[in-house]
């Protein structure tokens, strides 16, 4: 069968088409594209059908694994046009999460341990470190190592690239957001809260963050190793009563450390961080529940707190 | 009920247009009597009055474009009116020191020969249902020029600023406090300076863009 290839503007990617076996996959018609154009490895090439005129909706993407034939029209199962984009540089999303991460892992300490303050006008020579700067600082460098051997042993992904522009954002957004924090918390003049304070802050952060790797490792074994990439109703521990239960952990774990650390910053990253991870939830809920609608024998996504019980 | 709301939205927005378009008619010509009367030193006194009104009154456009009043975009507008109200509150009004400067002239003349025709453009489209192509020729053309001179004397005014602001404890709140915060308005004015790095190119070519559209249309018409 033959698959003409074109761009959104209709022009033609691969002059001439694409020979392909009656029994190929969208894999091979992938690999196929990649062979022919060298720039386009299949992470970056997004497949779609073409629209039809008067019909809204997204298009409909080609899945890697189902048989090119599939998405042929009925009757004309030897030619296939597919709508080709360009998804620009692609990196894998470990590799995008190892970078943001060890941003915050590394500035942090330099705070803690360097004589930065001279050069932002004050005097840190005598300066006296407090208990609970010392323990933020474990703290904080056990949650970003956490979440990097999360990345590598843990999640599985249900994309396996991420665009490369993203690695400068994601960046930028995790490592100033350290470098902000990190500079109020070990600044010379920190005025600590109580011990008692300071203390449940960090035992409850820590519990949370517990909470939050079982979470991960239940989100795990949701995901088959072959990477489908498919959904599951997420059950047990907290996903029973919380669809992302594993956000709302990880804000209830920065909360902990406001309470310990109380600073501005650390209260501004933590609004910040709960408004985007909000977001996601609204979208994985609203996604759960179209999916699981309990027609046609699926079961009925059961009744839930979407991100922070008790309030949403 | 739809008809009706729409002429309150245009009769509202007309005369907000209108209003603050002599608002700057006044601007340019109190600094223009004051260059020729006593020099640039005193230009900043003659139009401070009409300048701050007409300058703060702006805030209301990003309302407009919150509400989805008028079809601007948030991400246009509030660049450009926070660095108006910044320059004109946090430098000219706060640090007296600056007002006496050459590059106020410059200003102030930059931006009311700008919002001059801007807001008579729009109070034309609202009052009249159209624009005299003449004037939507000016309206696209003119940033060209007025623009760099602008964004000249705003960066200009900030940097002659900035010893003064160091000097000078204003707007800052320091440590230690039980927030553990602090803000210092002479980097939170350096931070600004670094914005004009990408904001300036950002805006004009925002512009330019509009530019294109706008003339194209017109000779399409």
């Amino acid at each position: 069968m033959k698959v003409t290839l074109v761009s959104r503007s209709g022009r033609e990617v691969v002059r001439g088409g694409i020979e392909l076996s009656d029994s190929a996959t969208v894999k091979d018609l992938q690999e196929a594209i990649h062979a022919k154009t060298k720039k386009y490895y299949p992470s970056r090439q997004r497949l779609t059908l073409p629209t039809k005129a008067g019909v809204s909706g997204k298009p409909v993407a080609l899945s890697p694994k189902s048989k090119v034939s599939d998405y042929c029209e009925k009757g004309n199962s030897d030619n296939l046009t597919v709508v080709f984009k360009d998804l620009g540089p692609q990196v894998l999303y470990s590799t995008l999460f190892f970078f943001e991460y060890l941003g915050p892992l590394v500035i942090y300490p330099l705070f803690y341990y360097l004589p930065l303050y001279k050069y932002f006008g004050y005097d840190d020579t005598n300066r006296t470190i407090h208990p609970v700067q010392t323990y933020a600082m474990y703290y904080w460098c056990l949650h970003y190592s956490k979440r990097i051997l999360e990345t590598f042993f843990i999640h599985r992904f249900s994309h396996a690239t991420s665009p490369l522009s993203n690695v400068f954002r994601n960046c930028l957004y995790y490592w100033t957001f350290g470098a902000y924090i990190a500079y109020y918390v070990n600044h010379p003049l920190y005025t600590p809260v109580s011990e008692t304070q300071w203390k449940i802050g960090f035992a409850f952060g820590l519990l949370c963050q517990v909470s939050n790797l079982h979470c991960h490792i239940i989100l795990r074994n949701l995901r088959s190793p072959s990477g489908n990439g498919g959904y599951q109703i997420p059950k047990g521990f907290l996903f029973n009563i919380v669809t992302c239960a594993n956000y709302t952990t990880e804000i209830y774990q920065w909360l902990g450390f406001n309470i310990a650390t109380q600073t501005v910053a650390g209260y501004v990253f933590l609004v910040v961080a709960t408004a985007i991870m909000t977001n996601w939830a609204m979208g994985k809920h609203r996604r759960l529940r179209k999916l699981f609608d309990g027609k046609d024998g699926r079961p009925k996504y059961p009744r839930r707190w979407v991100i922070l019980p008790p309030f949403f | 009920m739809a008809s009706f709301f729409s002429t309150v939205k245009r009769i509202y927005l007309a005369i907000y247009n209108w209003a603050v378009f002599t608002g700057w008619i006044q601007v340019l010509i109190f600094a223009i009597k004051a260059l020729n009367e006593s020099g640039p030193a005193a230009v900043y006194d003659a139009v401070e009055k009409p300048l701050q009104l007409a300058q703060t009154a702006a805030i209301l456009e990003i309302i407009h474009g919150l509400i989805e009043l008028v079809r601007s975009p948030v991400s246009a507008t509030l660049p450009q009116i926070g660095s108006r109200l910044f320059v004109t509150w946090g430098i000219l009004h706060s640090f007296p020191e600056t007002r006496t400067h050459i590059l106020v002239s410059s200003l102030v003349i930059s931006w009311s020969l700008t919002e001059i025709i801007r807001y008579s453009f729009f109070g034309m489209k609202e009052a009249l249902g159209f624009t005299p192509s003449w004037l939507l020729w000016l309206r696209y053309s003119t940033f060209l020029l007025l623009y760099p001179t602008g964004i000249t004397s705003e960066v200009g005014l900030i940097y002659i600023a900035l010893p003064y602001i160091k000097a000078s404890e204003k707007f800052c709140f320091r440590m230690p406090n039980k927030w553990n915060f602090c803000f210092d308005y002479y980097f939170a004015s350096l931070a600004v300076l670094g914005i004009y790095v990408p904001g300036s190119p950002h805006m004009y070519t925002y512009m330019l863009g509009q530019r294109k559209k706008a003339l194209s249309k017109l000779k399409a018409a």
